[in-house]
């Protein structure tokens, strides 16, 4: 009896003590992550503006919503985000950190002990704070002074300089490249912490039994980086989706409105419009896309792909 | 014990003592002549021991919103530099103090309330005065005589055509930009000031108030594409290269750097711009006269018509320190020293205090300009915030110059997105 009464004492206090611990935590989460998101949603029923802010907006009901919903400048600003900033760019970058951790990861580098060299200047972009970053591309792309421009004249690849951040043929491309220039060694770096983990012995078998260097990448190497890649993707996606700071400090959503995407809608409807209650919708739409998605991907793809690398 | 009860007794009183005497404001100052304008507040804390000064800064981007964000939680600065459209917006969200009791008391500039500049602007919906005109300027345009000769043209063009042909013509003989005015998109675009001067001189502005005292767009959308098709010539036969849609803003090293490299032969620009180009060219080039000259947009039927910008100065509605905030303010409106000294590059915004401005000749076109400047009217006054409209005509102008969209498409979408905005806001 005792021993149970005791039992139950301990658990009651290790009970209480998990609460205890668990309190700042709440807080924090309550503070600082609930309660915006609460008052966010509350916003977006109103039509609360930059010029009554000290009056407070009144209630709208949906009707920010089914403006926003309604409009065709907002499809395109969907659009923008979801191919050209998300699936383009994050395509971009986890092509491109397979290549480059490959690279990185090849006994030619190592053989010229070159690992070490590319490994600091692997680290380079991602230690630059992306302003740093923009302000220096934005220099190198400029049609007046950049050195690209000034390399393609004198190459006499081009006649007149080329307006990279103004021109519609060459504003995305430029503004992916500026984005995967800084974000690219994260992706880089997983992969090839990923790759350093494989067994040799399995890559030793595949050679054994006659692999090509194809037939290794497609049948060792890659299922060996799936759970790294799911990872990858789904936090690239995030972080590019919700991303504010390249495209308004690159171009300003321009030109025009073309590379105008959801964090900056909610930006310029917010602060330059002046409408909050439409801006706090626009971003409660947005929030809504990146769960849905991440709902989407844990269930179908990350779930059945992490349990089939599981059996 | 009783000695270090008494010991601080004594240190907290002259504390309180020392902070009763001295009293410290707050001064949010966007310009750029931040040195200056430190040594101008100086010299108000030497003429008012008791007052303390505390410059604050922030770019214009920032200015409004940043402000607006203060005054809705209580720590505005107590006086604060703003937009000359601002006081309208701001005292109908109840940012800034009423001025009307303070206004009447003497002290106010040189002559009083009644001699300053667009004290239209300076009232709320309500009626009441929230802003002080402290500057004035206006946008005229800046050009290089030599580029112009070799182009054989001996005088600035007189209407918006001519312009057109002689920065063409400009571009053909001398292989420089003609007109480079910045076509990029943002948040405050340059070609906003620029559309506005183009509709303005051929007559009605995109919002105007009818007899009635309703606020209505003015413009038809054939109109507002005739100025999206004006500007967009330039870009599309070459003569403002396409490299003008990667900046926006009207002082951009683009604009400065190209008139005084001699590869851009026209710009148009505010006085401070001006000043700045030709104070550069003569420190680059000390025994060369200056090329430049300046002169006042084209005309059209309508005359030529640029705006009455300028600054004006509010005491914020949180503010505790009223009384010294608008000593600030008496201090601030006087030629002598502020705009003698100190501010030497802008223009007072009172009619008998323009003579303390001495225009060089390289800025004749200036004075000229502001003889034939409008007041935003009702742009400043009218239901459809400026910077609603400033954005969406930059967006239209931009989405135009890269051949998104055909300029009447763009027109027709500016001219309902501003009518739905006016509807909507107009009671």
């Amino acid at each position: 009896m005792t021993t149970v009464a005791s039992g139950r004492s301990i658990w009651t206090d290790q009970r209480r003590f998990l609460l205890v611990a668990l309190v700042p935590t709440f807080f924090f989460l309550a503070c600082f992550y609930i309660y915006p998101t609460v008052f966010n949603l509350e916003t977006s029923f109103t039509d609360l503006s930059l010029f009554g802010l000290r009056k407070g907006g009144e209630w709208v009901g949906i009707d920010n919503y089914v403006e926003i919903l309604a409009s065709g400048d907002f499809r395109r600003v969907v659009w923008n985000t979801v191919i050209w900033l998300t699936v383009v760019g994050v395509s971009v970058r986890i092509a491109l950190g397979l290549a480059l951790a490959f690279l990185l990861n090849s006994p030619v580098l190592k053989r010229w002990r070159l690992q070490t060299l590319a490994r600091i200047l692997l680290i380079v972009p991602w230690a630059t704070p992306p302003v740093v970053a923009i302000v220096v591309w934005r220099w190198l792309l400029d049609p007046r002074v950049g050195a690209i421009n000034a390399t393609l004249m004198s190459l006499g690849i081009v006649d007149q300089p080329v307006a990279f951040l103004a021109e519609r043929l060459w504003v995305w491309p430029a503004l992916i490249t500026i984005i995967t220039w800084n974000t690219l060694p994260l992706v880089t770096l997983t992969f090839m912490a990923s790759l350093q983990s494989l067994p040799e012995e399995l890559l030793e078998a595949a050679r054994i039994d006659g692999a090509s260097r194809w037939q290794q990448i497609r049948y060792v190497y890659l299922p060996h980086l799936k759970p790294a890649i799911i990872v990858m993707v789904l936090m690239s996606t995030f972080w590019t989706f919700n991303n504010f700071v390249y495209v308004w400090l690159v171009t300003g959503a321009g030109p025009g409105l073309y590379t105008n995407v959801m964090a900056t809608e909610v930006y310029i409807q917010a602060f330059i419009n002046g409408r909050f209650g439409f801006s706090a919708a626009t971003g409660i739409i947005m929030a809504t896309i990146m769960t849905i998605f991440g709902l989407i991907y844990l269930r179908v793809v990350a779930e059945r792909e992490l349990s089939e690398e599981q059996t | 014990m009783k000695l270090g009860k008494l010991v601080a007794t004594g240190f907290a009183l002259s504390l309180l003592a020392a902070s009763a005497l001295a009293q410290t404001i707050t001064f949010r100052f966007n310009d750029p002549e931040a040195p200056g304008m430190r040594q101008a507040l100086d010299e108000f804390e030497k003429m008012n021991p008791g007052i303390k000064v505390t410059m604050q800064r922030a770019s214009w981007g920032d200015a409004q919103q940043q402000f607006l964000r203060e005054a809705a939680v209580g720590t505005a600065p107590d006086v604060a530099q703003l937009a000359f459209v601002w006081p309208r917006s701001f005292g109908g969200a109840g940012a800034l103090r009423p001025l009307d009791d303070l206004i009447k008391r003497p002290g106010l500039g040189v002559k009083g309330w009644d001699d300053f500049f667009a004290r239209d602007l300076a009232h709320g919906p309500d009626g009441k005065v929230y802003g002080i005109p402290f500057t004035t300027d206006t946008f005229a345009m800046i050009w290089n005589k030599d580029l112009f000769a070799q182009a054989g043209i001996t005088e600035f063009p007189k209407d918006y055509e001519s312009l057109r042909a002689a920065s063409q013509a400009i571009h053909q003989k001398t292989g420089k930009t003609g007109w480079g005015f910045p076509a990029g998109s943002c948040g405050t675009p340059t070609i906003w000031f620029a559309l506005n001067f183009y509709w303005w001189s051929k007559g009605p502005g995109l919002i105007d108030q009818g007899p009635d005292g309703k606020f209505r767009v003015a413009m038809t959308p054939a109109q507002i594409q005739e100025g999206l098709d004006y500007y967009n010539r330039y870009i599309q036969e070459g003569h403002n290269p396409k490299s003008s849609m990667s900046f926006c803003l009207w002082g951009a090293p683009e604009i400065v750097e190209g008139m005084l490299s001699g590869s851009m032969a026209v710009a148009t620009v505010p006085d401070t711009v001006a000043i700045e180009i030709n104070t550069k060219w003569k420190q680059r080039n000390p025994d060369k006269p200056t090329p430049f000259a300046t002169s006042p947009h084209p005309a059209g039927t309508n005359g030529s018509r640029t705006f009455f910008g300028g600054r004006m100065l509010g005491i914020s509605a949180n503010s505790k320190h009223v009384e010294a905030s608008w000593k600030l303010i008496q201090f601030l409106t006087q030629p002598e020293p502020t705009f003698t000294k100190f501010y030497t590059n802008y223009t007072p915004a009172q009619r008998a205090a323009l003579d303390a401005r001495a225009w060089t000749p390289e800025l004749s076109g200036y004075p000229e300009q502001l003889k034939t400047a409008r007041s935003w009217g009702a742009y400043g006054v009218g239901p459809v915030a400026i910077p609603f409209m400033w954005n969406a005509v930059g967006r239209a102008a931009g989405s135009v110059f890269i051949g998104e969209k055909t300029s009447a498409q763009a027109a027709s979408e500016l001219h309902d997105a501003i009518s739905k905005e006016l509807a909507k806001n107009q009671k």
